[in-house]
């Protein structure tokens, strides 16, 4: 009886206690309603997993796991888990990493957690894992990968379900080329800029007078590898002899090496990558091939894309000498990468590989773009990320370029070192020249392909 | 490409080598079909197991005495795989037996992917295997100057050896017609007092051991990784079925005409690719039991 009383005395005055807050809280939020538009017009859009719920947020690393990329795989993984552990807790690259909004207390505020998957190095694999991970795990980013074929899947799958896409290893012309899409980004370089930088260091060192023979793998990357190497080396005066394209799987290349004695070059260039390039190579020497003379010159072999695993698997008596390119190294003395490496060997006893590096600066470009945006929400992220020029990250100067999501960066020319100029066990490759962003450059437009929307049909 | 004489000899030669590890891999494979009627999809993890010893064994101590081990631990390994698992799959159906090697063969495959990587381990040729012969000094036919690596000429000889002593074992000896016998009607011989199961057992060991020469020998030519065994596998199996499930001198016809395809269209990668399933599907059409396949095996 009371209350009723008492609820009809409040009617009376026509405010109630609750009233009030109400009409207090009505009038914060009103007061609030400006700001809140302008920075976050586009809040009650869901797009992927945005909107971002609870206290954490989820990055889904998709590696090979298994497979004939598991090593470069494996990696990744270390480097994505070490960059995770900055996010939440700084230290790494959060130190060297110019401009930056990233505090070393997650993201936003919300701490980083991740899920692994195993892209197996096969398209439909790769997929399915994305999927999962978009689907049942809530990841709002995933990246990994260690192939251009996988990295092209995914980045299709990603932008269609309005997932930002952040590439691993994968340096095919066609990833940012004619397959680039809105919501995928490219830290690596690509075989355009392997053919521009790697073509005049082969002409001082070769001779303008030279026959190329390529051996090329019969997928994405080899394909512009190949007409990279090609159309670079053509324009340095050289002429080519052949090209055979080769299964990925192959492990011996005999037969095709023998077409090669047949031919009249006087160099060759191995457009293989990984397993493959260590195969290969490890046959052309059996051959004999890097104790030839051909058109009474010494037969030459290059190998476009390095890595250290591959130096290794190689040996280093079969890659002294061999010219190649990389897109960063462990030796860098720049801030960026020696803070990278210190703070990788301290975790795992041993410096990081090139895959490990791009991935590494890939979460925390992410990362740094969801605080520049102030959100998670995918539109706004990606034009953080788009023309964002950026220092600290190991390549100099570094533009992550808009019209195509590729960055664009100093890369390096590197030549196996001998058994005997071997420093450590880590130490297979030198560094013979950093070629600048500027060089490296070029026109977006010549490989064509659309970015499409913001907002994902 | 226009074919010079120089080129057919470098093809041929390239031809021999790759018949000869796919005939070092099928002979294994169609000695333990024809006698002990298993398909034994194990068999390229049973090279796999023989490589990533040989190198180990080589890398570490030297090639004589990656030869002395690895062939008789792999017979070892073989008959312990025919007494713990394989017996037990005789009387089930060829699914059966097709499943459970096919099983034995990944779970191997990532064993050694998770102790030694999966990277590529390079196999260090003795030096006395090193280098190059210079063809052009014993085929005067040949024009200047014609090179092909010493190691891949001593694989094709390999081959032919071991080849040869398979023969002569199953032809020449007591236990060779034995087993011979026993391939025809095992029945029958176990009627007569002899057990044939022991020498089954010793059969799959040297089909195992076959696995491990070829290892030893074909390590520095396939490489060293862990997806060796099943690329090799493929092919070898179809060799098997090409020269007549359980037929040595088939398995031997077809390798060196597979290898030979293989060699002659290098330069065109769309028929390289599928020229091994092309000769499969046209001699099957012509020849279904294969080139040398008798009446009544895996019919």
């Amino acid at each position: 009886m009371t209350d009723v009383k008492s609820e009809d005395t409040n009617k009376k005055t026509g405010w109630s206690r609750r009233d009030v807050l109400k009409a207090t809280s009505a009038g914060a939020a009103a007061g609030a309603t400006p700001m809140f538009f302008t920075q976050n017009a586009w809040a009650e859009e869901a797009i992927g997993n945005y909107p971002v719920k609870g206290s954490e947020v989820v990055l889904g690393f998709n590696v090979p796991q298994t497979g004939a990329y598991a090593d470069e795989g494996a990696d990744e993984l270390r480097a994505y888990k070490l960059a995770v552990k900055h996010l939440n807790n700084g230290g790494g690259m959060l130190d060297t990493l110019k401009p930056s909004k990233l505090t070393g207390n997650g993201i936003l505020g919300k701490k980083v957690t991740y899920v692994t998957g195993d892209t197996q190095t096969n398209a439909d694999a790769s997929r399915t894992s994305a999927r999962r991970m978009i689907e049942r795990d809530k990841v709002i980013m995933v990246t990994g990968g260690s192939s251009s074929g996988i990295a092209i899947a995914q980045q299709y799958l990603c932008n269609e379900l309005g997932i930002i896409f952040m590439c691993g290893l994968t340096h095919s012309n066609d990833t940012t080329g004619k397959d680039k899409q809105r919501y995928g980004f490219r830290h690596f370089f690509n075989a355009h800029m392997t053919g521009k930088a790697l073509s005049p260091v082969l002409s001082k060192e070769y001779g303008k007078d030279r026959r190329a023979f390529h051996l090329t793998a019969d997928y994405s990357w080899g394909h512009t590898q190949q007409e990279s190497m090609q159309e670079f080396t053509e324009k340095e005066g050289w002429s080519t002899a052949g090209n055979i394209m080769t299964p990925l799987k192959t492990t011996d290349f005999s037969q095709y090496l023998s077409q090669v004695l047949n031919s009249d070059a006087d160099v060759l260039i191995l457009n293989h990558y990984g397993a493959n390039m260590v195969n290969s190579l490890t046959n052309a020497v059996n051959f004999g091939m890097r104790d030839m003379q051909k058109n009474g010159k010494n037969l030459e072999i290059v190998v476009p894309l390095y890595s250290r695993l591959m130096a290794k698997g190689a040996g280093s008596a079969n890659i002294d000498g061999v010219l190649g390119t990389s897109g960063w190294n462990w030796a860098l003395q720049d801030e960026g990468s020696q803070v990278f490496v210190k703070t990788f060997t301290d975790e795992y006893g041993f410096p990081p590989s090139q895959a490990a590096h791009t991935c590494y600066v890939q979460t925390l470009l992410y990362a740094n773009a969801c605080e520049m945006a102030g959100t998670f929400y995918p539109p706004e992220v990606i034009k953080a990320l788009e023309d964002f020029k950026f220092t600290g990250a190991g390549n100099g100067e570094t533009l992550y370029r808009g019209s195509d999501h590729q960055c664009i960066k100093d890369i390096l020319v590197m030549q196996g070192k001998s058994p005997s100029a071997r420093t450590s066990e880590f130490d297979y490759l030198k560094i013979v020249d950093e070629v600048d962003a500027a060089t490296v450059d070029y026109d977006p437009a010549i490989f064509g392909g659309e970015l499409g929307p913001y907002i994902p049909a | 490409m226009d074919m010079t004489l120089n080129a057919f000899t470098l093809s041929i030669l390239t031809g021999l080598q790759l018949g000869s590890i796919y005939v070092l891999i099928a002979l294994g494979l169609t000695l333990i079909f024809g006698t002990l009627g298993v398909v034994n999809f194990a068999h390229g993890a049973l090279y796999l197991i023989a490589i990533y010893l040989a190198v180990s064994i080589n890398n570490a101590l030297g090639f004589g005495l990656a030869l002395i081990i690895v062939p008789p631990v792999l017979f070892i390994i073989g008959v312990l795989l025919e007494r713990g698992l394989i017996q037990r799959f005789y009387d089930r159906p060829h699914t059966d037996q097709i499943l459970v090697t096919f099983g034995l063969a990944i779970v191997l495959q990532e064993f050694l992917k998770w102790v030694f990587g999966a990277n590529n381990i390079p196999f260090t040729i003795p030096a006395w295997g090193n280098g190059i012969i210079f063809m052009h000094e014993y085929l005067p036919f040949l024009e200047g100057f014609v090179v092909y690596p010493k190691w891949r000429m001593i694989l094709v000889v390999v081959a032919i050896v071991t080849v040869s002593a398979v023969f002569a074992l199953l032809h020449l000896t007591r236990f060779g017609l034995v087993i011979r016998a026993g391939m025809r009607d095992a029945e029958m011989l176990q009627f007569l007092g002899v057990n044939i199961n022991r020498r089954f057992m010793v059969v799959f060991g040297l089909g195992a051991m076959i696995a491990g020469i070829a290892g030893v020998f074909g390590g520095p030519v396939t490489q060293v990784s862990p997806e060796v065994g099943m690329q090799l596998l493929v092919p070898s199996f179809l060799i098997v079925v090409i020269g007549g499930m359980g037929s040595l001198g088939g398995a031997v016809l077809a390798g060196i005409l597979i290898g030979m395809a293989q060699s002659f269209t290098a330069p065109y990668i769309y028929i390289n690719t599928i020229i091994i399933y092309l000769i499969t599907v046209i001699i099957l059409l012509v020849r279904p039991r294969g080139l040398l396949g008798a009446k009544g095996v895996f019919e």
